[in-house]
């Protein structure tokens, strides 16, 4: 073995004693510690790559790169996975690529319409007014907080070209529904699978129906990099387009440090150029550059090892919580899964249902004085918001289910950071407040 | 393009078919990612630390049926340097490194087919070829040309595939007409053609060439020879499509 090599073993095994010293073995105390809405969860694995990665100092992406993205595409059995450096970047790509000139006829143009919803995370959303297309937004259903299905089908307009929406808190939207018409009226479809890696519908995983899917890998979902995401699809043509919106919108598709993977880096015609001219430095995109480093994607590989357990995890926590909760179910609306899905949760969303007595900010706070985590279902009603007050947009019959999400639905966490400590910590501070317990730390 | 993979191969065989034109089989180390017929591969010869750059490496047709994950296959005639060291320094149970899939020269199974190819530019066509089913809806032509007999290093695969599929028609050409004293001269009712590829003994046997979509793959002047003729034969630019590597 080289020097260099044994310093890098030496090395690495240091990484592995700093995590047991630094972070293993933590436990939780009530009221010290937060019980988190969600955050990451690792071992010695994650950093000793991300350490690997570092040393190898390639610093963009490389071996750790392609090894995440081959095995999601294992994964979801699909062709092709791109790594962007986050989920609202994965958005705003898949979005774009429907935009490229290279899908001819079939491209979106300024004006042409999208479904999506309001109840949700803008940057679902942003990407379709950035691309110069008007939203149609149609109310969602409480419980499932998924768009309902009659309303979109009744959005359709004449300019209507495609679909672009969350599987909500890691609950599939109705496919059936949406992929026909998609069908039917020949629309685009994005599934923003970001809050929902591991979900299935009809057993099939979210985030495989789309004509490009989304991914999220930031520290609150289900794997993370710390900042990560991925665009997802199984046509080539818009595999090409994604890549080249990706980074800085060129027509060549070599990986960094790499050159003439096409064979053809001066032999080809391009636009009005000079024939010939280096494929590396011809645009075919108005593109970004929106790509990930090795060091993200290798804590990514380590995650990905665990996502079948954080998985599980994640249900099993909800199904503890729900059992916490049931008692309550005249004053909470607890989450239920669309039909035919089976969610991979993000969070365990609950509604406050009117004349409780109290209000969601009521209980929020409450959970949050005792150390428990708590989260709005994100923009609740995103029109009302100061920078989408004033969009183009259309609005379906109306959001009032939007609008009482608003005003009383919240999160809190089903990650497998929880533990039963925690759950159990759940389950009295809940309890302390259905018993009308209110301003400060519930009596032990 | 799907994933590109960077992974090491054991030369399993090397088979020479005679005037620096060779045939090799590789096992990866572990199931190749997804392709498409009519995808290529790099191969390099140097070693390669995947925490380093990419060595030298030349491209190459990837020849074998992408639902073998488990091997692969290529074929290459020595032209310049690289392919020069490939002959040399290649031997069997060889680990080299590869990196794999690249390239849009897919088929497209819209129209009738017509395949040119010259040389180990059939490698190009031959993963597509194997994965033809009977079912296929429209006619595949296929003009095979190489320098003589021998060097028709997939005929036995054409041959047997013409036998399943009724609607590949295949036509073949020999450069220098007969040099195996064991084969008999070249025949027309075996489909058979002394001389380079010839475009007007190929469409005549197209029944729509304008509707038609044509494929090359070959030596560089061979490309662009075809391609021109094609272009004055009133075939729309669209409808010729050209694997051309530098």
């Amino acid at each position: 073995m080289t020097d260099s090599a044994m310093l890098r073993t030496e090395i690495l095994r240091l990484v592995s004693q700093y995590y047991r010293e630094k972070f293993a073995n933590k436990t939780f105390e009530p009221f010290r510690d937060l019980v988190h809405f969600a955050g990451r969860v690792f071992d010695e694995e994650e950093l000793t790559y991300l350490i690997d990665a570092s040393l190898d100092f390639y610093l963009t992406a490389n071996r750790y790169a392609e090894r995440f993205e081959a095995e999601l595409a294992e994964y979801l059995d699909l062709s092709n996975t791109m790594l962007v450096n986050s989920g609202s970047s994965a958005n705003l790509v898949a979005m774009t690529a429907l935009t490229s000139p290279k899908l001819g006829d079939r491209r979106l143009k300024p004006g042409d319409e999208v479904l999506t919803v309001a109840a949700g995370f803008p940057t679902t959303v942003a990407p379709i007014v950035q691309s110069q297309l008007v939203p149609v937004f149609v109310d969602v259903n409480l419980g499932d907080y998924t768009a309902i299905p009659e309303r979109l089908a009744g959005a359709v307009s004449s300019r209507t070209r495609a679909i672009m929406m969350a599987h909500t808190m890691g609950v599939p939207f109705n496919l059936d529904v949406v992929l026909d018409l998609a069908k039917t009226h020949n629309l685009w479809l994005i599934e923003d699978n970001c809050d929902s890696l591991g979900s299935q519908y009809r057993e099939r995983l979210t985030g495989t129906f789309g004509h490009l899917s989304t991914f999220s890998f930031y520290p609150a979902h289900h794997i993370t990099m710390g900042e990560g995401g991925c665009v997802v699809t199984d046509d080539e043509l818009m595999a090409r387009i994604v890549r080249s919106i990706r980074d800085w919108g060129r027509d060549c598709y070599c990986a960094g440090g790499e050159n003439n993977t096409c064979g053809k880096r001066f032999s080809q015609q391009f636009g009005k150029l000079p024939f010939g001219y280096d494929h590396k430095y011809v645009y075919s995109h108005i593109g970004y550059n929106l790509k990930v480093t090795d060091m993200q994607a290798a804590i990514g590989c380590a995650q990905l090892q665990k996502l079948p357990s954080f998985i599980a995890k994640r249900k099993a926590n909800f199904q503890a919580l729900m059992e916490i909760l049931k008692p309550y179910e005249d004053r909470l609306l607890l989450p239920k899964a669309t039909e035919h899905s089976n969610p991979s949760w993000f969070g365990f969303v609950i509604t406050v249902r009117e004349g409780t007595g109290f209000s969601r900010n009521d209980l929020t706070r409450f959970l949050e004085l005792n150390r428990i985590e708590t989260r709005n279902l994100f923009s609740g009603n995103l029109l009302c918001h100061p920078a989408f007050e004033a969009i183009p947009h259309r609005v379906v019959g109306d959001l009032k289910n939007t609008d009482f999400i608003m005003n009383n639905t919240f999160f809190i966490g089903v990650y497998p950071g929880i533990d039963d400590n925690q759950l159990e910590h759940i389950a009295t501070t809940f309890k302390g407040f259905m018993r009308g317990e209110r301003a400060g730390t519930i009596e032990i | 393009m799907a994933v590109v993979q960077k992974l090491i191969c054991t030369v399993e065989r090397i088979v020479s078919h005679g005037e620096h034109v060779y045939t090799l089989d590789l096992e990866p180390e572990r199931a190749l990612p997804r392709f498409f017929p009519g995808q290529f591969l790099h191969l390099a010869l140097d070693d390669y630390d995947p925490s380093s750059f990419w060595p030298e490496s030349r491209v190459f047709s990837i020849a074998s049926s992408p639902m073998q994950r488990r091997n692969l296959r290529i074929s290459y005639s020595v032209r310049g340097r690289f392919t020069a060291r490939m002959e040399k320094e290649l031997h069997e149970r060889q680990r080299i490194w590869i990196k794999l899939p690249y390239g849009d020269f897919i088929i497209d199974g819209k129209s009738d087919i017509v395949l040119i190819a010259g040389g180990t530019g059939m490698t190009a066509f031959t993963a597509f070829l194997d994965g033809l089913q009977p079912a296929f809806s429209h006619t595949v032509y296929l003009a095979y040309g190489a320098r003589n007999r021998d060097l028709l290093i997939y005929r036995p695969l054409l041959e047997q595939r013409a036998k399943e599929i009724p609607q590949l028609k295949v036509l073949y050409f020999i450069e220098d007409g007969v040099n195996n004293p064991l084969y008999p001269e070249p025949a027309a009712e075996r489909n058979e053609f002394i001389g380079r590829i010839s475009l007007p003994v190929l469409l005549q046997k197209v029944r729509n060439p304008f509707e038609a979509v044509f494929y090359i793959s070959g030596p560089p002047l061979m490309l662009k020879n075809i391609s021109q003729e094609l272009c004055d034969a009133g075939i729309k630019p669209e409808a010729i499509r050209i694997d051309a590597w530098e």
